[in-house]
């Protein structure tokens, strides 16, 4: 087809960069309103807020799967606001999963490498080898030729991350990937999420309303409400220093009530401080 | 004592609990039995059936209950007296698979109650005080059996329906095999090829199967390569008229074949296509169409979108989304939907019996009804001929079983 794929610069160096975008749906609404959004190199980015803040709809705006009404989304200083989704090369962990329920384990890892185009085709032996590496790495070697309906939800998560990852790609996205798991295995993905991310060093977009994960998992959180960019830095200097009320209420006193909670359980006297 | 007094109360032999149950079951039966009496006219019969009827009232009405040892014999007696007016009837009669199966409803739940009723389980129960501990091992036995006793039960009922679907088809197979071509006579009582051998060897059969074949693959085909773009389109996109254009495929469906027979023969002439295979392939295309769009488009509903964003990401195409993900998912749906298209055109007749008019071009349901025409019956051919037209479509639907069950039920679960 030759699709124009995105020129990478180096091998790592992948920068994101929304510049003013706006999306207006059909029906009217504003999802999302003038967002200025820079994402470093290798960072991991958590996009917190409430349901309907927008979040989601930036990302999937980034992967292509919904058009930007006004502005431009930048990969690798290269403007994609018009490259279809497949050239973007991105990877993408949804949080239903998507695995392929006809493939098995193994063509669900291969099969975006063999639609891949251009620069990025892959040879068969490659692809061959690209599956072993990332099967070793998430210990999933010894299943390859399992059907996904025989894994668990955590089992699938993890082949989820495995497909986005094992494209090597430009930036790894992830839409809520933790909603569907229980507390015990949230807790375990968090770690190997993050683990991951420093094994790889993608520059990673994660979307959730979980205040905790976006604490933990981030680099650095961009907050949204009503399709407005309300802070952008550090977790802990979000927390620190909130920049309005709306996140004072969303990040500060969810923490502050759940230490409070956690504290009024084993009887401790409450502190404010802590963290 | 309270203690087993309650016990007392509560246990009665799993022989009564069975026949209070049954006993009404056998007198409804019987009293539905009766019209067959008033329709073969014969009063002896039809009074000796009512007898039965009333006994069967009483029998049930006489169940005894616990220390009831009087109530018990009465019971006993009743069934003799069922059982020996059977037997007269049932010796009185012709003796047919028909009257015997027919008599056995009065003779064998009689013989049941007098059995049970007189073993030791229910003697033991109307006569003697019970020990707490006979109640004990009574309660598990009951507990032990009940569970049989109702499986009898439920299953001796459904065999009657199996036997109403089922008798219709060994009557045909029955004629087929059947030498001469009258109907009646009992079902095995002769056995002779003759009527397959003129059927198989005959040119018409032949050519009347080729043309049912050719008019349904061509439907199915034709259906199908319409419907599942068509399906997958009303299902994903949003576009002017979508739901008119739903409703009026629903719409179509909604008129009796009849009233665009009329319209249809005139546009067939126009075009030329009577007598043609075209032209019955289009007719059934346009009503099979509608509800192969929207078995599809259901199916596809339940596909969910997230597979073909990711389909998307990983450099997919519209159309590779379609054929690589899309289309491997929905095979049982679709495999359901040509099967039922298939049928539709198989067994169609009217529309083949107005449009091709030359025995060279008649479908199979077009040749059979041909077989019974004024100038003489073949009933014997046209068995033969019936149940080798049936053949295939239930192979298809043996082999297709476990598509049609998975394509009927999808859309119902998620996964």
């Amino acid at each position: 087809m030759g699709y124009l794929q995105v020129e990478s610069k180096g091998d790592t160096m992948v920068e994101v960069n929304f510049k003013n975008v706006t999306k207006t749906y059909e029906d009217g609404f504003e999802a999302v309103k003038g967002l200025d959004l820079d994402i470093n190199d290798g960072e991991f980015l958590v996009l917190l807020g409430p349901s309907g803040c927008g979040k989601s709809t930036t990302l999937r705006m980034l992967a292509g799967l919904e058009d930007i009404t006004d502005g431009d989304v930048m990969i690798d200083e290269l403007k994609v606001n018009h490259l279809p989704p497949g050239a973007r090369d991105l990877g993408m962990v949804f949080q239903s999963y998507a695995l392929y329920p006809h493939m098995t384990i193994r063509d669900n890892l291969s099969f975006g490498l063999r639609m891949a185009k251009g620069d990025l085709k892959l040879s068969k032996d490659e692809i061959k080898t690209r599956i072993e590496e990332i099967a070793d790495v998430l210990e999933l070697s010894d299943q390859l030729d399992k059907k996904p309906k025989e894994f668990s939800g955590a089992q699938r998560q993890r082949v989820a991350l495995c497909i986005a990852l094992v494209r090597r790609p430009k930036v790894l996205l992830m839409d809520e990937p933790l909603s569907n798991l229980d507390a015990e295995l949230r807790h375990q993905m968090r770690k190997e999420i993050r683990r991951l991310h420093d094994t790889f060093g993608t520059t990673t977009i994660y979307v959730t309303h979980d205040q905790i994960e976006a604490m933990t998992l981030a680099d650095r959180i961009a907050i949204l409400d009503k399709g407005v960019l309300q802070q952008h830095c550090e977790p802990l200097e979000a927390y620190n220093n909130p920049a309005n009320d709306f996140v004072r209420s969303f990040l500060c006193k969810h923490i502050d009530d759940l230490v409070d909670t956690a504290n009024a359980l084993f009887n401790k006297p409450t502190t404010n401080e802590e963290e | 004592m309270t203690e087993s007094q309650i016990m007392r109360d509560w246990y009665v032999p799993v022989e009564v609990l069975t026949l209070r149950t049954w006993l009404v079951v056998a007198f409804i039966v019987n009293l539905l039995l009766l019209t067959v009496e008033v329709l073969r006219e014969d009063s002896l019969s039809l009074i000796l059936g009512l007898l039965i009827c009333v006994l069967f009232a009483a029998l049930r009405a006489s169940l005894p209950h616990v220390h009831e040892l009087g109530k018990r014999n009465i019971s006993l007696a009743l069934s003799a007296l069922i059982i020996g007016i059977g037997l007269f009837r049932l010796g009185s009669s012709s003796l047919s698979f028909f009257d015997i199966w027919m008599h056995a409803w009065a003779i064998i739940p009689s013989i049941l109650s007098l059995w049970w009723l007189s073993n030791r389980a229910v003697t033991v129960w109307t006569s003697n005080k019970l020990s707490t501990s006979a109640i004990e091992f009574g309660l598990l036995r009951n507990f032990e059996t009940i569970n049989k006793h109702e499986k009898i039960s439920t299953h001796l009922i459904l065999l009657h329906f199996v036997l109403i679907t089922v008798i219709p088809l060994l009557w045909i197979i029955d004629i087929a095999f059947s030498p001469g071509n009258a109907l009646g006579g009992e079902i095995g009582d002769s056995f002779s090829t003759e009527h397959f051998s003129k059927i198989l060897k005959g040119d018409s059969f032949w050519i009347w199967f080729v043309n049912s074949l050719i008019v349904s693959i061509g439907t199915s085909l034709l259906g199908l390569t319409i419907a599942i773009p068509a399906g997958y389109a009303f299902s994903r996109y949003k576009f002017t008229g979508r739901d008119v254009s739903m409703f009026a495929f629903l719409l179509v469906q909604m008129f009796p074949g009849i009233i665009i027979l009329v319209p249809y023969f005139l546009v067939m002439k126009t075009l030329g296509l009577l007598n043609t295979h075209l032209g019955l392939i289009l007719a059934y295309c346009v009503t099979a169409l509608p509800l192969c769009v929207w078995m599809l488009k259901g199916f596809f509903d339940t596909i969910p979108r997230e597979l073909e964003e990711a389909a998307t990401l990983d450099g997919c195409n519209q159309f590779q989304v379609f054929t690589k993900v899309v289309l491997p998912l929905s095979t049982p749906a679709i495999a359901v939907t040509a099967l039922f298209s298939f049928l539709a055109a198989w067994n169609e007749f009217l529309l083949a019996l107005t449009f091709n008019t030359s025995n060279d071009m008649y479908t199979l349901p077009v040749g059979l009804a041909s077989l019974i025409s004024s100038t003489g019956q073949a009933w014997g051919d046209f068995a033969a001929a019936s149940v080798l037209v049936s053949l295939p479509v239930a192979l298809l639907f043996l082999f297709f079983q476990k598509f049609l069950i998975d394509g009927l039920s999808a859309g119902g679960v998620k996964g």
